[in-house]
C-alpha cells in the first residue's frame, strides 16, 4: 500500500512547527501504524536525517505512551484501541495521513508528536491515591467489596493515562482523566476517608495545570482506548458537590503533612 | 465565605453555577413560552395576563432584578469559562473530526453570544419599546396596556418574523445542549434515566421552538389578527 | 575477585526471615532525613521499594526513562498475582507455594529466599486491597482467585487482563504520596548510564536527562536497581520497546556479579510476527491452549490454506509426542516443540514461523456461543492483529521471548556484590531458579519492593559509615566522562546502517544460538558472530542528530549496543551449563524422548559472571543446597 503522510515536525516547546510531507510506499496491511512509522525513521535515518519522534513502549495498548492525532481523531479511526494497535489495513489506499501530536496547553511539546504529560503526574500527586503506609494493611477479606462495586471501580481504574481525552476535547479539559481516577477510588471502601479531599484536590490540580472545563460534549468517551464512560464524570460530579457541601472540612487548620512536627 | 468563593472559582464550581442559572433561565423560557401562547386565546386574554404580571410591582421588579442577576452570574463565569478553555488549547488542529460532539454543543459559546444580543434587542423592542418607531403604546377597551396589538404589528413586518425565527434557531440549539449539559454537571445521571436525561434538553428546546415558532408563524401567515 | 557470601541466616526455614529481620540493625529516624537513596525504575519493584523508603522517612531519588513512572512494563502483565492466601481453602499454605515455586524453578534458586518470598506473599494483597486495588471479587464480596500456570490450587489474585497496571498504579499512587510529601523526588524522562562505585560502595549513578540531554551525576548514600529483563536481546519479544539491559549491564561492568543469565523464558502462546519490520510480538493468553488443537501440515512448504488440508495430512504433534497431556505440555515443553516443527520448514503463516490453533472442534463440540464467550477478547484481538477471523480460520501462535530469571546476583539482603548497590524485581536473579511460575513475577516484584529492602537496605544504611559524596569526586567524573565519551562516540558512526538492524541481526543469532533450545556448537558460532557484528556497530551506526537534545535513536543505539556487549555473557553461560533445567534446554542434555535432563551434581549451583575488562568474564558458583526438598524430576511423557 502508497500512502502520502503529513507529519507535525517542531523541534522543540518553544519553536514553530510545521508539517513536512512524506511518501510511504509498499506498506504492508499486517503493518501497524507505529511499524509503518519506524520503517519511515529508518529511512530518514539512512538520509542521516533526523527521525520524527513519537512516543511507545509496551505496543499492546495498556502503557498509554503512544499518543498521536490521525486525521483528526486522536488514537486514529478505530474505536477502543490505542494508536499501538492500528493496523495500516485501516487506512485506504493512496490516501493523505496527516499526523499531529496531542494538542493543549498543558501538553507542551517536546519534539515532533512528543508532548510532556507530566500534568496528569501532577494532578495524581496533588491527591490521586490513599494515604496507606506499607505494611500494617488488614487482611484483604476484612472489608467485603460487592462484585458490583468492584467491576465499576475496575471500570474507572482501567484508564491507562494516555490523554486522549484532553486531546479531543474542545476545550482540551481532562475532566474524564480525574473523573475516572476520583471515582475509582470513591467507589471502594478503602478511598472513602480522603474521598471529599481527593475531589477538591484533583480540581483544583486539573485547573492549576491549564486543563480547560468540561463542556459536556462526550468526545473524551468516544477516543477513549479503555472506552471509559462519561458516567464517571457525572459521578465526580456528585463527588465535587458532595464533598463542598456535606464534607466543607475542619474549623481549624491541620497541617498537610502529619509528619511536619516529626522532623 | 473566602471557601465558598475558592470552590465557586474552581472551573466545575463554576460549571455547576452555570448549569443552575441555566435551568433557571430555561424555566423562565418556558414560563414564558407558555404565557405568549395566550395571544391563540385573543387580546383579551394576552392583555389581562400583561396586566397580571405588571400589577405588583414588588413582584415584577424582584423577578426583572432576580433574572438579571441569574443571566448576569450565567454569561459572567460562562465568559470566565470559555476565555479559560481557549486558552487550553493555544495551538489548533490542522484536521479535526469529531465522533459524538454534536453541533450544538459545540458552538454553545457562539448561540449563546447572540442569544445574548437578541434578548437585549427583544427588550428594547417589547419591553422599552424604542425598536420599531411605527408602533406606539395604546390601551385596549378594558383599560390595559395593548401588548396584543403590539405582538400582532411586529410579527405583521417580514423583517421581524424572520429575525425572531432565526432567534428560536439559536434558543432550541442553544437549550438542547445547555439542558441537558446541565443535568450532567448537577451530577443528575442514572444508568436506568440516562436516556430520559439525554432527551430532555432537545425535548424541551423544540417544545419551547415550536410553540414560539408558532406564534410569530400565525400571525405572519394570518392566522391571527388585530 | 569477588565473593559469593548469601547470607541466609542459619536455622529453621519458617523462622528465617522473622529472626534475621531482629538481627539487623535499624536506622534512627532522625538519621533516615540525612540520607538519600537513588532508586533506578518505577515497575512493580521501583515504584514499591521508592514509595516505600520515602515513607519510612529516607529521601528518594527515584528515576525512569518514561515520561511518567506509571509506565514501566509491569503494566502488561496481563495473568495475576500468587499468594498463599488459602482463601479457597483447597490445600494452598506457604509451604506449598514454596514448593512450587521450587519445583517450577527446576531446583536453581535458593530455598530461604523462595520461602520468604511465599511467606511475604500474603501481606502483598492485603497491602494492594489498602492502596485501592480493584481485585475481582465474588458475589459475597470476598476476592476471588483463578487457579493459573498448571498449579493444583487456586491462589491467583486478578483484575480482569490487567492485574499488572492495577497493581502498578497502587504502588504508582503510593509513590505520588511520597512525591507530593516531598520525600521523594521523582525524575522521569531520565535514562541511568552509568554506576558510581566510590572505595567499593555503589554510591551514585550517571543519568542522561532524555529531553535536554545533559549527562548529570547524582550521588546517594546506596543505589537500588530495579531495572527490569532483557528480553529484548533477541529483538522480538513481548517486552515493550523500551524495556533493555542498560542499568543491569553498566552495573556489572562495575564489578557486580551478573547470576544465571542464560535462564529466559519462553512464552509458548504468542501472535507470530507477519513481517520483517514487526517491532514487538503480542501475548495471548495461554489458556486458550485449554480448547484449541495445534497442528501443522504433514508435509514440508505445504502452502494450502488450512481449510484446503484434509485431517489426513495434519499433524497433531504435540498430540502425538505427548498423548498424556497433549496440547497443555507446560511452556518450555511447548515451546521447543513448535520451534522444532518451524525449523523443519513445517511452519505456517507469512514468514513460515507459526503453527496452527485450531478451535473448529471445540466449536463443532460445544457451540460458536460458548467459545467466544469463553474467548471472544482474545478473538477479537487476534483479529485486530492479524486481520483474520479466528473463528473461520484456525489462529497462528509461535513461541516469543517473555522474562528473563537470571539478572544481577544478590544476597539474602538483596545486595549485590557491590556493597550498597541493591536490586530488585525482575533485575535480580533471586527466586524463579530456572524457570518462572505464571502470576510469580508481580509477586515477586512487590515482595521485594515493599517489604524486603526496605527492611535490609537499613541494616547496610546503619552498619556502613558513609559520607556526603561531591557530584565533582574523581571517580563521578571519571564514570560521567565515560557516558559522554560513548555518547559521543554513537554519533561518530559512518551512518550506513541503523540501530534497530543490528538489533534485528543480533536477535537472530540469540534466538537461533540462544533460544529454547541451545547446543554446544551453536553457541560457539555465536560468541564467534557477535563480536564482528558489534565492531560493525560501532563503525557503521547511524544516529542522526547531537547528544545534547532529545534524540530517541541515540538512547535506542546505546541499548542496542550494551546488548550486543551482553548477548556473549548470555551464550557464555548457556555454555558453562551443561544439563537442560527449567527454560534452559540443552540439545546434549536429553533423553531419547527428548525430555531434559538435568545435572543436580554439577549443576546445582548459581552461575555468577565477573566482569574483566577486555577479557572473557570470569565464573564463579555458588553452590545451592536443598535441605528442606529433595529435588526430583519431572516427567509430561
Amino acid at each position: 500500500m502508497n500512502f502520502t503522510l503529513k507529519v507535525w515536525r517542531q523541534r522543540g516547546a518553544g519553536e514553530r512547527g510545521r508539517f513536512v510531507i512524506y511518501p510511504a510506499r509498499d506498506v504492508s496491511p499486517a503493518m501497524s501504524f507505529l511499524e509503518m512509522l519506524d520503517v519511515l525513521n529508518q529511512q530518514l535515518v539512512l538520509k542521516g536525517q533526523e527521525p520524527v519522534a513519537f512516543e511507545s513502549d509496551c505496543r499492546e495498548g495498556i502503557c498509554g505512551s503512544c499518543s498521536l492525532v490521525i486525521n483528526g481523531i486522536p488514537h486514529g479511526p478505530d474505536r477502543g484501541v490505542a494508536t499501538c494497535q492500528l493496523y495500516m489495513r485501516r487506512f485506504t489506499e493512496g490516501t493523505t495521513i496527516t499526523i499531529e501530536p496531542w494538542r493543549a496547553k498543558a501538553f507542551p511539546i517536546i519534539r515532533d508528536l512528543v508532548v510532556d504529560r507530566g500534568a496528569l503526574d501532577r494532578v495524581m500527586q496533588a491527591g490521586g491515591y490513599i494515604s496507606s503506609n506499607t505494611g500494617g494493611a488488614v487482611d484483604g477479606n476484612t472489608i467485603l467489596i460487592g462484585k458490583d462495586r468492584a467491576e465499576s471501580a475496575m471500570d474507572a481504574a482501567s484508564c491507562i493515562s494516555c490523554g486522549a481525552c484532553v486531546a479531543a476535547c474542545k476545550n482540551a479539559s481532562a475532566m474524564l482523566f480525574v473523573a475516572a481516577k476520583v471515582s475509582h477510588l470513591a467507589l471502594l471502601p478503602q478511598g472513602e476517608p480522603e474521598r471529599a479531599t481527593r475531589a477538591k484536590a484533583l480540581m483544583k490540580a486539573m485547573d492549576r495545570e491549564g486543563f480547560g472545563s468540561c463542556g459536556n460534549q462526550y468526545e473524551c468517551e468516544a477516543v477513549c482506548p479503555k472506552s471509559i464512560s462519561v458516567h464517571f464524570i457525572a459521578a465526580f460530579n456528585r463527588e465535587f458537590l458532595r464533598a463542598t457541601v456535606a464534607e466543607p472540612g475542619p474549623l481549624t487548620e491541620i497541617p498537610s503533612d502529619p509528619h511536619a512536627e516529626f522532623r | 465565605m473566602t471557601r465558598l468563593f475558592t470552590v465557586l472559582l474552581t472551573s466545575l464550581g463554576s460549571k455547576v453555577v452555570v448549569a443552575l442559572t441555566g435551568l433557571g433561565l430555561a424555566g423562565f423560557v418556558v414560563f414564558h413560552m407558555l404565557g405568549n401562547l395566550q395571544v391563540f386565546e385573543g387580546s383579551e386574554s394576552l392583555n389581562t395576563y400583561a396586566a397580571f404580571l405588571r400589577e405588583l410591582p414588588i413582584l415584577l421588579w424582584s423577578a426583572r432584578v432576580g433574572l438579571l442577576l441569574i443571566a448576569v452570574l450565567h454569561v459572567g463565569l460562562t465568559i470566565r469559562l470559555a476565555i479559560h478553555n481557549r486558552r487550553a488549547r493555544p495551538v489548533p488542529y490542522a484536521v479535526r473530526e469529531y465522533r459524538k460532539a454534536s453541533m450544538a454543543s459545540r458552538t454553545m459559546a457562539l448561540t449563546g453570544g447572540l442569544l445574548l444580543i437578541f434578548i437585549i434587542f427583544h427588550l428594547l423592542h417589547f419591553t422599552a419599546g424604542v425598536v420599531d418607531a411605527s408602533f406606539s403604546d395604546r390601551l385596549d377597551p378594558r383599560g390595559h396596556r395593548d401588548v396584543y396589538g403590539k405582538v400582532i404589528h411586529a410579527f405583521q413586518n417580514p423583517w421581524f418574523v424572520v429575525l425572531y425565527l432565526a432567534a428560536q434557531g439559536l434558543l432550541g440549539l442553544h437549550l438542547s445542549h445547555g439542558l441537558s449539559s446541565s443535568l450532567q454537571t448537577l451530577g443528575l445521571e442514572h444508568p436506568l434515566l440516562n436516556r430520559l436525561f439525554r432527551a430532555a434538553g432537545p425535548l424541551v428546546a423544540g417544545i419551547v421552538v415550536l410553540g414560539n415558532a408558532a406564534i410569530i408563524l400565525a400571525i405572519a401567515l394570518g392566522v391571527l389578527r388585530a | 575477585m569477588i565473593a559469593l557470601d548469601s547470607k541466609v541466616p542459619s536455622g529453621p526455614l519458617e523462622t528465617k526471615w522473622d529472626r534475621h529481620r531482629f538481627t539487623e540493625k535499624l536506622v534512627s529516624p532522625n538519621n533516615k532525613q540525612h540520607i538519600k537513596i537513588i532508586v533506578v525504575g518505577t515497575g512493580l519493584a521501583g515504584a514499591s521499594a521508592a514509595s516505600t523508603l520515602g515513607q519510612l522517612g529516607y529521601h528518594v531519588d527515584c528515576f525512569c526513562f518514561h515520561d511518567s513512572p506509571r509506565r514501566a512494563h509491569s503494566i502488561a502483565a496481563q495473568g495475576g498475582i500468587n499468594a498463599a492466601k488459602n482463601y479457597q481453602d483447597d490445600g494452598d499454605s506457604v509451604a506449598r507455594l514454596f514448593y512450587d515455586t521450587i519445583k517450577g524453578g527446576d531446583f536453581r534458586s535458593r530455598e530461604a529466599n523462595v520461602y520468604r518470598l511465599a511467606q511475604v506473599s500474603t501481606q502483598i494483597i492485603d497491602q494492594c486491597v489498602a492502596l485501592g486495588v480493584p481485585f475481582a471479587r465474588e458475589y459475597g464480596g470476598q476476592l476471588a482467585n483463578r487457579s493459573f500456570g498448571g498449579v493444583q490450587v487456586s491462589r491467583t489474585f486478578y483484575c480482569r487482563g490487567q492485574t499488572g497496571q492495577q497493581l502498578l498504579l497502587g504502588a504508582y499512587s503510593a509513590l505520588c504520596w511520597q512525591i507530593e510529601r516531598g520525600q521523594v523526588a521523582m525524575h522521569p524522562r531520565t535514562e541511568m548510564l552509568d554506576l558510581i562505585v566510590i572505595d567499593g560502595h555503589a554510591r551514585g549513578i550517571v543519568a542522561r536527562d532524555l529531553v535536554s540531554g545533559k549527562i548529570a551525576v547524582h550521588t546517594a548514600q546506596a543505589v537500588v536497581l530495579a531495572t527490569g529483563g532483557y528480553s529484548n536481546i533477541f529483538y522480538l519479544s513481548t517486552n515493550a520497546t523500551g524495556s533493555n539491559v542498560t542499568a543491569t549491564y553498566r552495573a556489572w561492568k562495575q564489578g557486580a556479579a551478573f547470576a544465571n543469565p542464560c535462564f529466559t523464558q519462553i512464552h509458548p502462546t504468542a501472535i507470530p510476527p507477519s513481517e520483517e519490520h514487526q517491532a514487538k510480538l503480542t501475548l495471548m493468553s495461554e489458556s486458550l491452549r485449554n480448547d484449541g488443537r495445534i497442528w501443522v501440515p504433514k508435509e514440508a512448504s505445504d502452502r494450502r490454506s488450512p481449510d484446503q488440508i484434509p485431517e489426513a495430512e495434519r499433524d497433531y504433534f504435540l498430540e502425538r509426542r505427548y498423548p498424556r497431556f497433549g496440547n497443555l505440555v507446560p511452556r518450555d515443553v511447548a515451546s521447543r516443540a513448535v520451534k522444532a516443527i518451524c525449523d523443519e520448514g513445517r511452519g505456517v503463516g507469512p514468514v513460515g514461523h507459526g503453527v496452527y490453533l485450531d478451535f473448529s472442534d471445540v466449536i463443532a463440540r460445544e457451540g460458536l456461543g460458548l467459545v467466544r464467550e469463553r474467548y471472544g477478547n482474545l478473538f477479537d484481538m487476534y483479529q485486530r492483529i492479524t486481520g483474520e477471523d479466528a473463528y473461520e480460520v484456525p489462529m497462528r501462535i509461535y513461541p516469543a521471548p517473555h522474562y528473563t530469571m537470571g539478572g544481577l546476583w544478590v544476597d539474602y539482603n538483596l545486595m549485590s556484590t557491590i556493597p550498597g548497590l541493591f536490586v530488585v524485581g525482575e533485575a535480580n536473579f533471586a527466586d524463579h531458579g530456572a524457570n518462572r511460575l505464571g502470576a510469580s513475577s508481580l509477586m515477586q516484584g512487590l515482595a521485594d519492593g515493599y517489604f524486603i529492602l526496605p527492611y535490609t537496605i537499613g541494616h547496610y544504611l546503619a552498619t556502613t559509615k558513609n559520607g556526603p559524596i561531591s557530584h565533582d569526586h574523581a571517580e563521578a567524573r571519571i564514570a560521567a566522562d565515560r557516558v559522554t565519551m560513548r555518547t559521543t562516540k554513537l554519533l561518530q558512526g559512518n551512518g550506513r546502517r541503523t540501530a534497530a538492524s543490528f538489533h534485528r541481526a543480533l536477535g537472530r543469532i540469540m534466538w537461533n544460538a540462544c533460544g529454547m533450545a541451545r547446543h554446544r556448537a551453536g553457541l560457539k558460532h555465536a560468541l564467534q558472530t557477535i563480536p564482528p557484528l558489534r565492531h560493525d556497530f560501532w563503525r557503521e551506526i547511524a544516529v542522526p542528530g547531537s547528544g545534547e537534545s532529545f534524540n530517541q535513536e541515540l538512547e535506542y543505539a546505546g541499548r542496542v549496543a550494551d546488548f550486543l556487549e551482553f548477548a556473549e555473557l548470555l551464550c557464555h553461560d548457556a555454555l558453562h551449563r551443561e544439563e537442560s533445567c527449567g527454560a534452559h534446554f540443552r540439545e546434549e542434555h536429553q533423553t531419547v524422548d527428548g525430555e531434559p535432563v538435568r545435572d543436580d551434581k554439577g549443576f546445582a549451583h548459581v552461575a555468577a559472571w565477573e566482569h574483566v575488562p577486555n577479557g572473557a568474564p570470569i565464573l564463579y558458583k555458588e553452590p545451592l543446597t536443598f535441605e528442606f526438598i529433595k529435588p526430583a524430576m519431572r516427567s509430561y511423557q
